[in-house]
């Protein structure tokens, strides 16, 4: 596993939320008041109040009967517009996929994740962007026709109206998300062959904190840097004091599989010297340490399979030979792993020793995890579905958000903008904004560029420079803006990685921000439509 | 506003479209696959083999991606590409193999992209592995990639020397050389393979540098078609010869020195007289062939009046360095011989010998080795021309001298290949280096 699942932050998440939210809200308001007053006087002051209080009053008295018959007439009106074509294309695509996915076809274990990759890549990629143009084009083409005044006529609400369009898109989308994803389930069912099926599971892991110790056994926050260009993984070094000392917690006899502790590994071999490569993989060995009894618990030498999933099965019951001759127990004493090893608290220490000299063994946090009671692939699956679905929901409040105030196809370059710009740039944006990545501003880096200046020389004095800092800053700060209020559309491509990897969607790293992220723009979208909608002239084309 | 009434508008737009369609079937009317047939753009395509069908295997998939994306494959190369290089990065193998199966779907007539990918897979993914399992499944993934290169693109020679190369050298020469060949004809995956190679890579069971030879030929017969931009013509012709003297020399390196493998320099030696000596290369200064005779050389000047016999010896004797010619000539005709057979196998079993730790036995066959080697190289002396042949020389003599040290006995003044010892000191440290690690000597 390559990723690395981090808890997520929700206290940090929702302090962030009414931040960003709440000095917005406030800039619109005092805004609103200074053009208010500024134009209509007094009046507009209170205008003002009123309009803040009318949405108030309309969102405390959405009548739910009207809200489903409006989305009934949502969903009438998409399947009017052929929606469900969209699953001749997915026909299609499935159909043919094997002439793209043959590629690691030798090795049914990378074929697996290809399958599944493609599944949720093709079920994503046919369902977002067809809710998007819905979400997108619906209104505004009423509003143009005309159609829309046999609703407002009606005594309908106009934050019922923009309620029942997102209901009505998320219930089409649903029912579509949920057609294909039964029928790609089934289709990875019969596509991966009976010998990888094992590879069809939901592991459910425990994570635990990694430190190191250098050669001398000092502790460290790092191990070695053997140049990979990647430096997810730092290594030990073999037949030394090095280690990885990994420390699990919350672990009792519920996490066991058939009465044995699981451990799976995944480390990085780097060899200095040849060594034996007959063997297939360096060897290195597991110490399970209880610090309060004093107790060392070495495993067996075990060989690292690369880019595999290297399993340790440990009895309950097992034979202390008490190898370094320290701590309570004595040799031949029976243990037991979890009564024993696992110290009161329940912390788990596991370090990691390469035996080999002159050959390193790269980890990082994610390498080594208790492996819990498997789940099913289902219900790993499932997760990465709700994984598109929270998308395409987020999708779809932006598209009639902004087709609120703008014609149809502003609307779908706009959402459209968002949403690649959420996908593709927002790691992009923060590595810019936090001084990651070393970057000038856009004025300065043409500058630069059509007077053939390198980066190192610094721009001369003069007005020049001082309007190139000036813009720059003017866009950085938009930067910032559009940082703080595009969703970061990553999250939730993160629920697919964890299956294809064979994992269970993580609760606290993926679903929770995932969904956190999306209910999020709810209440925004729904502001910033009320009031577009408010004050849209409906009768313009 | 417009004059014209409807009709005669209508009427006026028909006149256009027919005006418009003229040049347009002159120029794109669809080939009935028949010469000369369809428009300019068609026949231009057949005659400069331009179509699809002409450039190789045609892909349904490949085809329909390409139009779908209209003018936009390029940039959609280019993303998929940085993609492929960051799954790399992150040491997403899956991810990485099926990225480089759609790049080729978008760009399947670009050799570039076939090489690059094709050596990266077979080098520096496989590279990526600890297990040799692994590495040599990686080394097919190349192989079988190229393979499809080569289907895909009839007018690339240098495909199929790249697969050949892979076959060869990859295979035969990686530092785990041994597993690998031994791979080879007994695929790691036993199960799937029922103890027998892949098919794919190697249908006929045969020995790799065997494979390496047939593709090598298949790249000579397209060279006479399509030029090919990788080497100086000579060298690269020169290939399927060398491949079956690696085939004879690989035996000779995993102690096989039975009749096959006499077998094998002797066909090599004939290939490479008979073949490869006799086909003519052009030079500044006219044709010449390399395993030539007196009546060749007046032949070859007569043949235009500016060139004369000194010219073409001249030029034979350039290409015939260049090419090692007279080196490989010597070889393969000196390992026909028991003598030098007997030198390689006595030196081969001094080294396992040494290798298992028997000494003694290891000092007399390497000894042996040595004397019978330096008579080879007295009667055969453009052999010293050669690192690997100068190389075995020199290994016996490292041993041996190491066994000496060993044991507290003086080297003696004189001693079998002690000119080669002496004359090749600066080779000595880096080979010492080698056997160190080879046979875990401190």
């Amino acid at each position: 596993m390559s990723f690395d699942p981090i808890p997520y932050d929700l206290l940090g998440a929702f302090k962030y939320f009414l931040v960003v939210f709440g000095s917005a809200m406030l800039i619109a308001v005092v805004v609103c008041l200074i053009v208010g007053t500024l134009t209509r006087g007094a009046k507009g002051f209170t205008g003002v109040f009123r309009g803040i209080f009318d949405f108030f009053v309309q969102i405390t008295h959405v009548s739910c009967r009207r809200i489903w018959s409006l989305t009934v007439l949502t969903i009438r009106e998409a399947l009017r517009q052929k929606i469900l074509f969209v699953f001749i294309i997915f026909a299609v695509l499935f159909m043919f996929a094997g002439w793209f996915l043959s590629g690691a076809a030798d090795r049914p274990d990378l074929q697996v994740q290809s399958y599944i990759d493609f599944v949720l890549k093709a079920i994503s990629w046919l369902v977002i962007p067809i809710m998007l143009l819905l979400a997108c084009w619906s209104l505004p083409e009423d509003i143009k026709k005309r159609t829309i005044h046999t609703v407002v006529t009606k005594p309908a609400y106009r934050i019922e109206i923009v309620m029942g369009r997102m209901l009505g898109f998320t219930l089409l989308g649903s029912a579509i998300l949920v057609v294909m994803g039964t029928i790609g389930y089934i289709w990875i069912n019969r596509q991966v062959p009976e010998t990888a099926q094992y590879k069809l599971v939901s592991k459910v892991p425990v994570y635990g904190e990694i430190v190191f110790t250098d050669r001398e056994g000092a502790l460290t926050k790092t191990g070695l840097n053997v140049g990979d260009i990647w430096d997810f993984r730092s290594y030990i070094e073999g037949a030394t004091k090095a280690r990885a000392i990994y420390k699990f917690t919350g672990i009792d006899e519920s996490d066991a599989i058939d009465d044995k502790l699981v451990l799976e590994s995944s480390f990085e071999a780097f060899r200095t010297h040849k060594g034996n490569m007959e063997k297939g993989g360096i060897l290195y060995q597991f110490i399970f340490v209880n610090e309060d009894k004093n107790l060392r618990v070495p495993s067996r030498p075990l060989i690292n399979k690369e880019y595999s999933d290297n399993v340790l099965e440990v009895k309950r019951k097992l034979k202390y030979d008490n190898p370094e001759g320290k701590g309570e127990g004595d040799a031949g004493t029976e243990i037991d792993i979890f009564d024993d090893v696992v110290d009161k608290d329940g912390n788990l220490t596991v370090e990691v020793q390469c035996l080999e000299a002159g050959q390193l063994l790269g980890m990082a946090r994610p390498d080594l995890f208790v492996r819990t009671p498997d789940r099913a692939f289902l219900a790993g699956y499932s997760k990465a579905v709700f994984g598109i679905w929270l998308p395409m929901v987020l999708v779809i409040m932006l598209g009639v958000t902004i087709s609120c105030f703008v014609k149809g196809p502003v609307a779908i370059l706009t959402t459209l903008t968002i949403v690649l710009v959420g996908f593709m740039s927002k790691e992009y944006m923060t590595e810019i904004l936090s001084g990651q990545m070393q970057a000038s501003g856009a004025i300065e880096a043409w500058y630069r560029l059509i007077t053939h200046m390198n980066s190192q020389t610094a721009l001369p004095d003069g007005p020049v420079k001082f309007i190139i800092e000036i813009v720059d800053a003017g866009i950085i700060n938009f930067l910032w803006l559009c940082q703080q209020v595009i969703p970061n559309f990553g999250i939730f491509s993160n629920m697919r990685e964890y299956v294809i990897k064979g994992f269970d969607v993580s609760w606290n790293a993926a679903l929770l921000p995932g969904i956190i992220t999306t209910a999020a723009y709810i209440l925004p979208c729904l502001i910033v439509s009320f009031y577009s909608l408010k004050l849209r002239e409906l009768e313009a084309k | 506003m417009n004059k014209l009434t409807s009709k005669q508008r209508k009427l006026a737009y028909v006149i256009a479209i027919i005006v418009l369609l003229i040049p347009v079937i002159w120029l794109g009317m669809p080939s009935t696959g028949e010469e000369g047939s369809g428009g300019e753009l068609a026949q231009l395509r057949v005659k400069h083999e331009l179509g699809e069908s002409t450039l190789g295997d045609v892909d349904p998939s490949s085809a329909s991606m390409n139009f779908v994306l209209l003018g936009l494959r390029g940039i959609a190369t280019n993303l998929l590409w940085m993609d492929a290089n960051d799954y790399q990065k992150r040491k997403e193998w899956a991810k990485l193999r099926s990225t480089v199966d759609s790049i080729i779907l978008l760009q399947p007539h670009y050799m570039k992209v076939w090489d690059f990918q094709g050596w990266n897979l077979a080098y520096n993914v496989s590279a990526e592995w600890d297990a040799v399992e692994d590495r040599y499944f990686w080394v097919k993934e190349g192989i079988k990639f190229l393979n499809e290169g080569v289907q895909r693109n009839e007018r690339f020679p240098e495909l199929d020397w790249k697969v050949a190369n892979l076959h060869g050298q990859k295979v035969g020469r990686s530092d785990e050389w041994r597993l690998f060949r031994k791979f080879y004809k007994v695929d790691p995956d036993t199960e799937r393979y029922e103890d027998g190679p892949d098919p794919e890579i190697n249908p006929e069971r045969l020995d790799n540098y065997q494979v390496a030879k047939e593709h090598f030929l298949l790249a000579n017969e397209k060279e006479l078609k399509h030029k090919q931009h990788l080497q100086m013509r000579m060298l690269f012709r020169a290939s399927p010869w060398h491949a079956q003297f690696d085939y004879a020399n690989a035996m000779q390196r995993e102690g096989t020195f039975g009749k096959q493998r006499t077998d094998a320099w002797a066909q090599g030696f004939k290939d490479w007289t008979t073949i490869f000596g006799r086909e003519e290369f052009i030079t500044p200064k006219g044709p010449i062939v390399l395993e030539w005779t007196e009546d060749d050389i007046k032949d070859l000047a007569n043949r235009d009046e500016n060139i004369s016999e000194a010219d073409v010896r001249h030029w034979t004797n350039r290409y015939q360095d260049t090419s090692n010619y007279r080196f490989w000539r010597t070889r393969a005709l000196s390992e026909s011989e028991t003598e030098t057979i007997d030198a390689h196998k006595a030196i081969y079993d001094g080294e396992q010998l040494f290798r298992s730790g028997k000494f003694d036995e290891a000092n007399v066959q390497l000894e042996k080795g040595m004397q019978l080697y330096a008579k080879v190289l007295n009667k055969y002396p453009s052999l010293l021309s050669e690192d690997l042949a100068i190389e075995e020389g020199l290994q016996a003599i490292i041993l041996w001298r190491y066994i000496h040290d060993l044991k507290g006995l003086p080297i003696p003044d004189s001693y079998p290949l002690k000119p080669l010892w002496n004359k090749e000191q600066g080779r000595v440290p880096q080979l010492e280096n080698d056997l160190r690690r080879r046979y875990g000597i401190q």
